[in-house]
């Protein structure tokens, strides 16, 4: 209980209630439960990859190529004789990295510049919002290949390039939560105390306006997922013999008749993590914001 | 309406410019410069000084910039480094298979997701619903490149139905050529089927439970009168949302598909510059890509205006 300035007694939630609230609507989802089994199966299989892949991920047995799935390859091997189980395992720390890190990316550098934007007003964000539009322009996979091409291919430049191309929706977000919250009661409270703009900025209006972004970052990272493996499958992402999804299955296209599983083994791990990461998205998009439940 | 058109043209011209510096920045950001790029290693110094001097790389950066803009107004995107040919001449060779893959998967997509949302609207909660709503979350998770594979694997390798790759014009070889678009284009048109039928489905929905279908049901007209005469067309704006945003879905997912199934596009063309390290032709079409991006997306803010009038005063 907490006394309000008129004196009279006000039930407010404390913070601790709240999360459970958010949690116990997460949980709520139908689908939750599903999805985080399969987001905490993918990290486990990617801490734990080097323990859980049977065999050398890169290790080539020639006079064992295309051998179908069986009780010592179980998804089979691929053209150089390679494990495809093991390169799959290997190649879910690839997405997992690339999802998270880009989207991480893009929710710092967009949450940044949307605040700065927001906050700030007039020219500064008339300039930054332009800058986003201009990114928005171009269709995101064509933009990720064009940045893909200058930043060259491998994880950092997909890393950069996804998180190029996420930030304006993350800074559209920001701006526009600010726009909402700078004029509330208690951030001209602040102000009227002489607090900082930055003070005002961190202890305010951020984590007022953080829960969209939350919502946002955990929708994304599925898409992130989907973008690293359509750019590695086009040959700009992750370089072989490394192991990824999106390049194995590119590798594994010109074998399609004699052995599909070089496709099919790390095509069905893509889904089902897609999968499993939507559904988790949904649950916490309904868990903190149950207004934008579809 | 007319203001409203104008007041959206003007405010994307500060857009287009910054469109521009990216896309020049793009060839001045890449490792080395457009020289290193052009010529071999072995190239001697000479020679790729005079080439500077004639491409005016050795000018001040804003003066370069200035001469580029000089060029695209006069309609020169530059040169392949490849085949030396002119960009635009390049695009519009390739323009052909990408605009009849679009429309293709387009139509595949409408005439799929209309009658799957439909149905999951109609009868929301029962088989039907949660059929039509795991068609659209495995639409939405598929990957593109995944999907076409899967597609090749059953109707070209183990059925044989259809061809796996090239491209025969429909419009010269008629049959034969549209065979040759079916599985790229229900590739891209599944994906997009599964987003638009999620949206109309949830829209067909909002719109079902409001007060002017009680009334029109109240007057005892048909189920199906109810849904085409009022609740369809109410229920029709988001899904133009939904189409505007995802063109930049479309058009990347035609790069890959292009690219799958070796089809001769504007998609392919770009993945195609970017391997060959062929920045000028990679600058242009990317450019010309963002320029049809913007316009397509204006062309569906002008479309609310004629679907919903009271959005024609915004």
């Amino acid at each position: 209980m907490a006394t309000s300035t008129l004196g009279f007694a006000v039930s407010e939630p404390a913070v601790g209630d709240r999360r459970w609230d958010a949690l116990r609507r997460a949980a709520r989802a139908r689908l939750a439960p599903l999805g985080a089994a399969v987001l905490l199966a993918a990290v486990v299989v990617a801490l734990a990859a080097p323990v859980l892949a049977p065999y050398d991920p890169l290790a080539q047995d020639l006079g064992n190529a295309l051998a179908r799935p069986g009780r010592a390859h179980w998804l089979g091997t691929d053209n150089v004789g390679r494990d495809v189980l093991s390169r799959v395992i290997w190649g879910t720390r690839v997405s997992l990295v690339a999802g998270f890190v880009s989207v991480a990316i893009a929710a710092a550098a967009g949450g940044l510049l949307g605040m700065l934007a927001g906050y700030a007003g007039g020219r500064a964000d008339g300039v930054v919002m332009r800058l986003m539009d201009a990114v928005l322009s171009f269709p995101p996979l064509v933009l990720a290949l064009a940045l893909g091409a200058v930043l060259g291919a491998g994880l950092t430049g997909v890393l950069l390039a996804l998180g190029v191309v996420y930030t304006p929706t993350f800074a559209r977000l920001m701006r526009g939560q600010v726009l909402s919250v700078k004029t509330r009661d208690y951030v001209e409270a602040a102000r009227a105390l002489g607090a900082s703009g930055w003070w005002i900025a961190g202890r305010h209006v951020l984590p007022n306006a953080a829960t969209p972004i939350v919502v946002q970052a955990s929708l994304s990272v599925a898409f992130a997922i989907l973008a690293e493996a359509s750019l590695s499958f086009l040959g700009l992402g992750i370089q072989p013999p490394a192991a990824s999804w999106g390049s194995m299955i590119n590798a594994g296209r010109g074998y399609l008749q004699q052995a599909p599983w070089i496709v099919f083994g790390p095509g069905a791990a893509l889904f089902v993590t897609v999968v499993g990461l939507n559904f988790v998205g949904d649950a916490i998009r309904d868990g903190l914001d149950p207004r934008l439940r579809g | 309406m007319a203001e409203v058109v104008l007041r959206r043209l003007l405010a994307t011209v500060p857009v287009l410019l910054l469109v521009t510096a990216g896309v020049f920045a793009l060839l001045h950001l890449t490792p080395g410069d457009p020289v290193d790029a052009m010529m071999a290693e072995s190239a001697d110094a000479s020679t790729k000084e005079s080439l500077r001097r004639e491409l005016g790389l050795d000018r001040p950066i804003a003066v370069q910039y200035a001469a580029w803009m000089g060029r695209l107004l006069r309609g020169d995107l530059g040169r392949s480094i490849r085949n030396g040919e002119p960009v635009l001449e390049n695009v519009s060779r390739r323009i052909r298979p990408s605009v009849q893959l679009a429309l293709l998967a387009m139509a595949i997509s409408l005439t799929i997701a209309f009658p799957v949302a439909i149905a999951s609207a109609v009868r929301h909660n029962t088989g039907v619903d949660r059929l039509g709503t795991t068609f659209a979350l495995f639409g939405i998770c598929m990957p593109n490149f995944l999907l076409a594979l899967l597609l090749i694997f059953v109707f070209g390798v183990t059925l044989r139905w259809l061809p796996i790759s090239g491209y025969l014009d429909p419009l010269e070889e008629g049959w034969s050529g549209l065979r040759s678009l079916i599985l790229p284009a229900v590739t891209l048109g599944l994906a997009l089927a599964a987003v638009i039928t999620r949206t109309l489905r949830s829209s067909l929905l909002e719109a079902l439970a409001e007060d002017y279908v009680r009334t029109a049901r109240a007057k005892g007209l048909s189920e199906w009168v109810v849904i085409r005469g009022h609740v369809l067309k109410n229920a029709l704006i988001p899904v133009v949302t939904v189409l505007g945003l995802q063109l930049g879905t479309l058009i990347g997912g035609a790069v890959i598909t292009e690219y799958v199934f070796a089809l001769p596009g504007v998609g392919r063309l770009v993945v195609d510059a970017v391997f060959a390290r062929d920045y000028p032709l990679v600058q242009g079409v990317i450019l010309l890509i963002a320029l049809g991006f913007i316009v397509s997306n204006l062309l569906v803010d002008v479309l609310y205006g004629y679907i919903d009038p009271r959005l024609r005063r915004l």
